[in-house]
């Protein structure tokens, strides 16, 4: 069918021609918000790291120190964060590559969740777990997006009070983490896109694993022991 | 000897970086998250289910996309059917016991599928043998097929059975996961673009 002859058609059943129109432009539409959204993610990864690298490598440190002491990971989350956590804690003790170390995430257990919640109150689900397992030198390593989180909050309280190690991921301004004396860590990424939050902490704490196991490997090396501070 | 703070910052800025390349590829693969959510949104459409599934991480990831569709993080956007079949422990060791690991997801694929359903399996080396048949097992019950992949196995990517793959580029796990995690943010939101577009997807018939 030449061009004319197509026109003529379109305008005698436009309604015929109306939905690939549409269609098209449908699909040209979400192209382009997925090449914006993609190069939106890789400048907050940039924006995060410049801010970040360095308190990454301080609590990477830490976290070695304590697992080579013998402490034990927590991870805890809620909703799409829950799903970190227990990626956290898969990574932390089934990694693909390096040394496999204890962790756990406090997201997994239904029968325990649900009867915490049920029988005293969803904001307990975290702490009162942490309040069984933990030990001083342990880690708590909670994710919020928002940052506001009442059972992520209270989980920390309680980690704090046992002398565990507290590691706190958020978004926006951080939320009620930011107001937290008693956190050792706290990441906020400066964003107001819940995805785009969960995808740098995806990074943040798949970084901060690796740098862990940077960290056990020269530990391991130094018959003193501890990372030193300063410069070399 | 000890070991300076610097060297694990310089560690941290590397790895950081690292992200880089792959990050940008997901934006020439474009078109690609655009016929996927295409597709997704006519089988929702038309009241079909996502099925999710992976191994170890990409079962995380499998949980994530059920609830990301099933409740979504921005208010007004209408919850969409989803369930992630390797979060069940129970169903999951007693297949593999019985019939073999392979069979895990195809398994409980055969039980929950409907013709309008989509599948979406996560397979962050391209080669998990019990992913793609879970996929192989959707294809052949006329199921819609999707397939997050990454590194460099053929098996997933390659396979007839899967209609739209899209592989995040890199042979790191752990980056193979934070692309996967921005492609399924966007397969959820631009499904809804579709969705919301009156008449593009014909008669209304989603519940």
């Amino acid at each position: 069918m030449d061009e004319r002859e197509s026109a003529g058609m379109r305008g005698l059943y436009p309604f015929l021609y109306a939905e690939q129109t549409d269609m098209d432009g449908v699909l040209d539409e979400v192209s382009r918000s997925t090449v914006e959204k993609a190069h939106e993610i890789v400048r907050l990864r940039c924006t995060v790291a410049e801010a970040c690298a360095a308190d990454v490598a301080a609590c990477a440190v830490r976290m070695a120190e304590c697992f080579a002491a013998g402490g034990r990971l927590f991870a805890f989350g809620n909703g799409g964060s829950s799903t970190d956590a227990l990626e956290v804690a898969t990574a932390f003790a089934a990694p693909s590559r390096g040394r496999p170390l204890p962790a756990m995430s406090l997201t997994s257990d239904v029968a325990v969740v649900t009867a915490l919640s049920n029988d005293v109150g969803f904001e307990v689900v975290f702490a009162r777990q942490l309040a069984a397992f933990g030990r001083p030198g342990d880690i708590a390593f909670g994710l919020s997006t928002s940052g506001g989180s009442a059972n992520v909050v209270q989980a920390f309280e309680e980690a704090a009070r046992r002398g565990m190690v507290t590691v706190a991921l958020a978004g926006y301004e951080g939320g009620r983490l930011a107001e937290l004396e008693t956190l050792d860590h706290l990441f906020v990424i400066p964003s107001s896109s819940v995805h785009r939050i969960q995808e740098a902490q995806t990074t943040v704490y798949h970084v901060l694993w690796e740098v862990t196991q940077h960290a056990l490997i020269h530990m391991s090396k130094a018959p003193d022991g501890p990372v030193a501070t300063g410069t070399r | 000897m000890s070991v300076a703070m610097e060297d694990m910052e310089s560690a941290a800025t590397e790895a950081f970086a690292r992200r880089e390349g792959a990050g940008k590829a997901l934006a020439a693969d474009a078109d690609k998250v655009a016929l996927a959510c295409r597709d997704m949104a006519a089988c929702f459409h038309r009241g079909g289910k996502l099925i999710t599934f992976g191994n170890g991480q990409a079962g995380t990831d499998a949980a994530h996309i059920a609830v990301e569709f099933m409740h979504p993080v921005i208010i007004g956007k209408r919850a969409l059917p989803a369930m992630a079949i390797s979060n069940d422990p129970a169903s999951i060791t007693e297949v593999a016991a019985r019939e073999g690991y392979d069979e895990v997801f195809a398994h409980q694929v055969a039980q929950w599928a409907a013709p309008d359903d989509v599948a979406l399996g996560i397979s962050p080396d391209g080669q998990c043998a019990d992913v793609l048949r879970g996929l192989e097992v959707a294809d052949e019950l006329g199921l819609l097929t999707v397939a997050l992949t990454g590194g460099y196995g053929e098996a997933v990517p390659e396979s007839p059975a899967v209609a739209h793959v899209l592989t995040a580029r890199s042979g790191d796990p752990s980056v193979v996961k934070e692309i996967h995690v921005t492609t399924y943010h966007l397969l959820w939101e631009l499904v809804h673009v579709f969705l919301e577009q009156p008449g593009l997807l014909g008669p209304e018939v989603i519940r």
